[in-house]
């Protein structure tokens, strides 16, 4: 490290007598990247800085998803800068409460946190804003405006965007292609084999493609692979499915609560609709399908069981990894929707004949400085330094990263075709299916309120005890139901309306 | 040093530092229990006693004690059986016995939150061994964890591999430590092995077996990283149990307070409910001893 | 005895022998499969149903690359867990043996009062115990060091230590005692130079468990460390991201339940020789 340090003096003091022009570019490449992307956030700009002798604090996930590259480049920002950096991974089911602890116990645990972005209804008070100086870099700047509401609170940019998710359709495309199937499934449904834009669709499509060989290799394949897992990530898939019914871009104020009287509308019929389609998709999951993780989910769509598959990248980043056996053969596109949205004003459904697919901005890893951190300016400069251009290029390379396109520069198609090796077809699909949903003007967001986990946990127990005939549906949701309004009145109606407010208003595009 | 006196010598600096250690945590509890810490409002304000109130009517609460009761009775009560099975079994007269009381032990020495990993891949119902067997078996694959019952039965076998050298090892130290002259008695007398072991070696083996069953149900009760790592509380909440329901409560929602509370209702439960099962216990196994 | 009660009896213990060793075989053929080796269902034969990789071995050992190296934590692990263990089992010992050998009285408590109010310290699920606990260390300063988790740990494991102890010592007959009295030793020189020496079967077994539950630990090494100071099944559990890493949590899960199965082998040679003991006596 001591080398590396006195290299990069002697480096930038040369570089400096001749006028500072000499491209120290080169010097960088050893890094692993293409080439230096001058700016503040850059290896050169950072090998200036001189942190020795302090200590930088970082949490973050598991690897290899977010905490690979926050591994990867805590190395580098200690070699650029001399600062000692420790980290520490922690899976997602355990990150909230860890970082919780010492935030309201005020221990000043952490300098640096990457968590998923919808607590940053409970996290936003103890985070640091971003300074200006930040702001203004040309990185921050390229962030979509869809990604830069995800990291604001209120008017405050209070993280740092390191990173953007959202959930989509993955489907095989060798499968819709093949004409035999195409013949088949007309005989029998007596509808065109085409990739589903609602959720009926989407049954009848994994209805019929389930449990017989349709892969060829000698083994029974299944409809659809979703996180079932209580208290895994199924909150998401099940929002995945309840927003083509409940979120009517007709109705301004809410698709959780009526933002007027804070009254919970998740027992209203468009979330019992989507939650019978999800008790009914149980049929043509695979074997233990109703008890699926996330990561069960990958193994399911990512290893060739599963036609199709929705939430996060990783089942189609796992499809397309050089190894595997269904590469080339996975295509990508928005979620479906629904022809029918209720409508909570008239109390009707509202009928629209080009399907309704709102897009869920899905969390997504994102990252912020501790507001009691001692050592803000070295956290802010490696949560820009891991995002600089020349970082963020690299690591959208690497699948198991889990880093998807934030920047306008990211969705360029040429990058994904030929540098990331996925071909025109697989590659230019995956771009449009991103930027129709980073585009969308109909955007569901998180529930990002304080207690946002009290929410998500008493609704996907609801979920879990449907899927599980221990209630109707409707039963299901009316307890739900009850209980939000219960966590509504002990966190404060008030409070929790100020915050969801902030929701609303990015869902309404206000 | 008078023996009067020197009987604290012995007791107090172990009394004195438990205390020291776990007094603050419990009245802390204690205190915390009465306030509303929650996600949004951390500290220690003062609301009576209105989480008590909250959890004389969480259902939720309440039946995750009755899927506890089945399960650490169930599963101590195999734990037990097996344990003690498998300690006669290797008591004497075996071959190879070192290397299988080894191997019988090495289960306890697994860290359980890695092990439920590995066994959630082991019943993973398409991609686990588990069902393999069965299909070699030509039986139909089984749904281990999405059907409320094998889920449980899963989540016990999982108990019951883990912590049943826990009783083996009791059980044999035991066997191992009996004395000799009442076998002997027994023999002289004729007595066949079942008659040995119901008259001789049951009896004698009592208030060890006693203390087992307790600490094991002490332990049982708190199951967490199994049930947290197989079903996570599914399908539904088949397997829901009072220490996750608490974890659910306490950490992923961080309700502070009202998990105090549930948490200082769950130490008063547990704390009656095992004297009373530790006094009927000692009367329905010791009386033999005590005539 | 019938030829057919040994077949059963070698029956039970081969089946029940299969029965624990299978996870342990799974996880071994796992370990060396990677993502592709899983998805295909259950195979069990290296190179003849899949293609073994060193992946998750090597996870282990690496750092920056998206491995965690789990040497520093087992270093980590081995200090706090024997050094809480040692302090537990002197403390708890002595406890023991007061509580076994004399009878204390105040109020309405007795003697098997005090010795349930050491195991009812386990009780409690470590959930709620956690935030006290960590403003306990906040208060002293010990956050995210192996100091302040010895000193959990301590309250974890001496109920272990009292219980073993205090059964195993009503189990030694106190004539032992009355006869080194007789001889003119003091309380302390009769525990000290005739009960303790004829206690290793039960000091063995107490400091045994006093060693798995501390090792296994999970939840308080969890909670009360930051980046510092880390203990093995916590750096293990990094590994579990978004995909479950079969590959290198079998792998994990085998490396860490080694030293334990060293200790077992020590257990058992000390289970024979109380045999023995039990003999003399």
């Amino acid at each position: 490290m001591k080398r590396i340090k006195k290299y990069t003096l002697l480096a930038t003091t040369v570089a400096l007598a001749l006028g500072g022009t000499l491209a120290s570019a080169q010097d960088f490449k050893k890094y692993g990247i293409d080439k230096d992307v001058p700016g503040a956030c850059s290896y050169a700009s950072m090998s200036k800085k001189d942190y020795k002798g302090r200590t930088l604090s970082v949490i973050t996930h598991a690897v290899p998803v977010m905490g690979e590259p926050t591994d990867l480049h805590a190395k580098q920002f200690q070699e650029l800068t001399g600062a000692t950096v420790n980290v520490v991974h922690v899976p997602f089911g355990d990150l909230f409460q860890r970082i919780m602890i010492p935030f309201q116990t005020g221990q000043n645990a952490y300098d640096v946190l990457f968590y998923g972005s919808l607590w940053s209804g409970d996290f936003h008070d103890y985070l640091a804003p971003v300074p200006k100086k930040y702001l203004d870099t040309a990185g921050m700047k390229d962030v979509t405006p869809t990604y830069r509401k995800v990291a604001t609170w209120g008017d405050t940019m209070v993280q740092y965007t390191v990173d953007a998710d959202r959930n989509y359709l993955k489907y095989r495309t060798d499968v819709f292609n093949n004409p035999e199937y195409k013949k088949k499934f007309k005989e029998k449904t007596g509808h065109d084999l085409a990739v589903p834009k609602t959720w009926e669709e989407y049954d009848e499509i994994a209805n019929f493609f389930n449990g017989w060989d349709w892969a060829g290799d000698g083994k029974p394949h299944f409809g659809s692979a979703e996180v079932t897992k209580r208290d895994d990530l199924m909150f998401s898939a099940f929002i995945d499915r309840a927003s083509a019914y409940a979120k009517n871009p007709n109705v301004k104020g809410g698709m959780f609560f009526d933002l007027k009287t804070m009254e919970p509308l998740i027992n209203t019929p468009g979330f019992v609709k989507a939650l019978e389609m999800f008790v009914k998709a149980k049929r043509y999951f695979p074997p233990g399908g109703d008890n699926f993780g996330l990561g069960d989910e990958i193994f399911s769509f990512g290893g060739g069981q599963t036609l199709m598959s929705y939430t996060w990248d990783d089942a189609f980043v796992q499809a397309m990894e050089p190894t595997s056996k269904i590469r080339f053969k996975v295509g990508s596109s928005p979620l479906p929707g629904s022809h029918e949205v209720w409508n909570r004003i008239t109390k009707k459904w509202d009928h629209f004949d080009k399907p309704n697919a709102p897009a869920y901005v899905t969390w997504g890893w994102t990252s912020a400085v501790a507001k009691a951190s001692k050592n803000q300016d070295m956290a802010f400069d490696f949560l820009c330094f891991f995002s600089n251009e020349a970082n963020a290029d690299h690591d959208l390379q690497i699948g198991r990263f889990g880093i998807n396109p934030y920047r306008n520069a990211h969705f360029t198609k040429s990058f994904w075709a030929d540098k990331m090796g996925w071909g025109k077809t697989v590659g230019d699909q995956y771009v449009d299916t991103l930027l129709t949903i980073d585009r969308s003007k109909n955007h569901v967001f998180d529930l990002r309120i304080p207690g946002v986990n009290q929410f998500m946990s008493s609704m996907a127990t609801g979920v879990s005890e449907a899927m599980a005939g221990q209630k109707t549906p409707q039963q299901a949701l009316d307890d739900v139901a009850k209980e939000w309004k219960q966590t509504v009145n002990r966190i404060g109606v008030d409070k929790v309306r100020a915050a969801y407010a902030n929701v609303v208003k990015l869902e309404d595009n206000e | 040093m008078s023996a009067d006196r020197s009987k604290f010598v012995f007791v107090l600096p172990g009394l004195i530092v438990l205390v020291a250690i776990i007094l603050f945590p419990l009245l802390f509890t204690i205190r915390v229990s009465f306030s509303d810490w929650d996600v949004a409002r951390p500290g220690l304000d003062w609301i009576g006693a209105t989480n008590y109130l909250r959890l004389v009517h969480d259902t939720r609460f309440w039946e995750s004690f009755g899927r506890l009761a089945l399960m650490a009775v169930g599963s101590v009560l195999l734990q037990y059986m097996l344990g003690f099975g498998l300690a006669l079994l290797v008591w004497r007269e075996v071959r190879a016995r070192r290397f299988f009381r080894v191997l019988f032990l090495i289960p306890m020495m697994t860290t359980p939150v890695i092990m439920a990993v590995i066994w959630r891949t082991m019943f993973h119902e398409s991609l686990g061994p588990v069902n393999d067997l069965v299909r070699l078996l030509h039986f139909a694959p089984l749904p281990w964890l999405s059907q409320a019952g094998l889920a449980m039965m899963s989540i016990i076998t999982v108990e019951v591999w883990q912590w049943t050298p826990f009783m083996f090892l009791m059980l044999l130290a035991g066997l191992l430590s009996l004395p000799r002259e009442p076998f002997l008695a027994a023999a002289i007398d004729g007595a066949g092995p079942i008659r040995t072991f119901l008259r001789v070696t049951f009896p004698m083996m009592a208030p060890i077996s006693i203390g087992a069953i307790i600490i094991r149900l002490i332990e049982a009760s708190k199951i967490l990283d199994s049930v947290y790592v197989i079903t996570s509380g599914g399908p539904g909440t088949a397997t829901e149990t009072s220490s996750y329901y608490i974890f659910i409560r306490g950490l992923r929602d961080f309700q502070v307070g009202y998990a105090a509370a549930l948490s200082f209702t769950y130490l008063v439960i547990m704390a009656i409910s095992l004297t009373i099962i530790a006094k009927v216990l000692a009367r329905a196994m010791l009386v033999r001893d005590r005539a | 005895m019938s030829a057919l009660y040994r077949i059963l009896k070698y029956a039970a213990i081969l089946l029940w022998s299969a029965f624990v060793i299978a996870p342990f075989l799974w996880a071994l053929t796992t370990s060396f499969k990677t993502a592709n080796g899983i998805t295909g269902g259950p195979t069990y034969i290296p190179w003849l149903q899949y293609q073994p990789s060193l992946e998750g071995w090597r996870l282990l050992f690496r750092s920056g690359g998206g491995g965690i190296q789990i040497g520093g934590p087992y270093l980590d692990s081995l200090i706090v867990t024997i050094s809480a263990s040692l302090i537990s089992l002197v403390l708890g010992t002595l406890a023991a043996y007061g509580l076994s050998r004399f009878t204390f009285r105040a109020g309405f408590v007795r003697n098997a009062d005090i010795t349930f109010f050491f195991i009812s310290q386990r009780i409690m699920p470590p959930v709620v115990l956690a935030i006290p606990f960590f403003l306990m260390l906040q208060f002293l300063g010990l956050l995210d060091t192996k100091f302040g988790l010895i000193i959990v740990y301590i309250a974890l494991l001496m109920p272990i230590a009292v219980w073993v102890m205090v059964d195993f010592f009503n189990t030694v007959p106190r004539e032992l005692d009355e006869s080194a009295m007789l001889d003119g030793c003091s309380p302390f020189e009769t525990f000290w130079r005739v009960i303790l020496p004829n206690s290793k079967p039960g000091l063995v077994v107490a400091g045994l468990f006093c060693l798995i539950f501390g090792w296994n630990d999970f939840f308080f090494a969890f909670t009360l460390t930051f980046t510092q100071t880390q203990l093995l099944p916590v750096a293990i559990v990094a590994l579990n991201s978004s995909v479950t890493p079969w590959w290198s949590l079998s792998a994990a899960a085998l490396v860490s339940v080694a030293p334990l199965v060293a200790v077992a082998f020590v257990l058992e040679s000390y289970l024979s020789r109380g045999n023995l003991a039990g003999a003399i006596r």
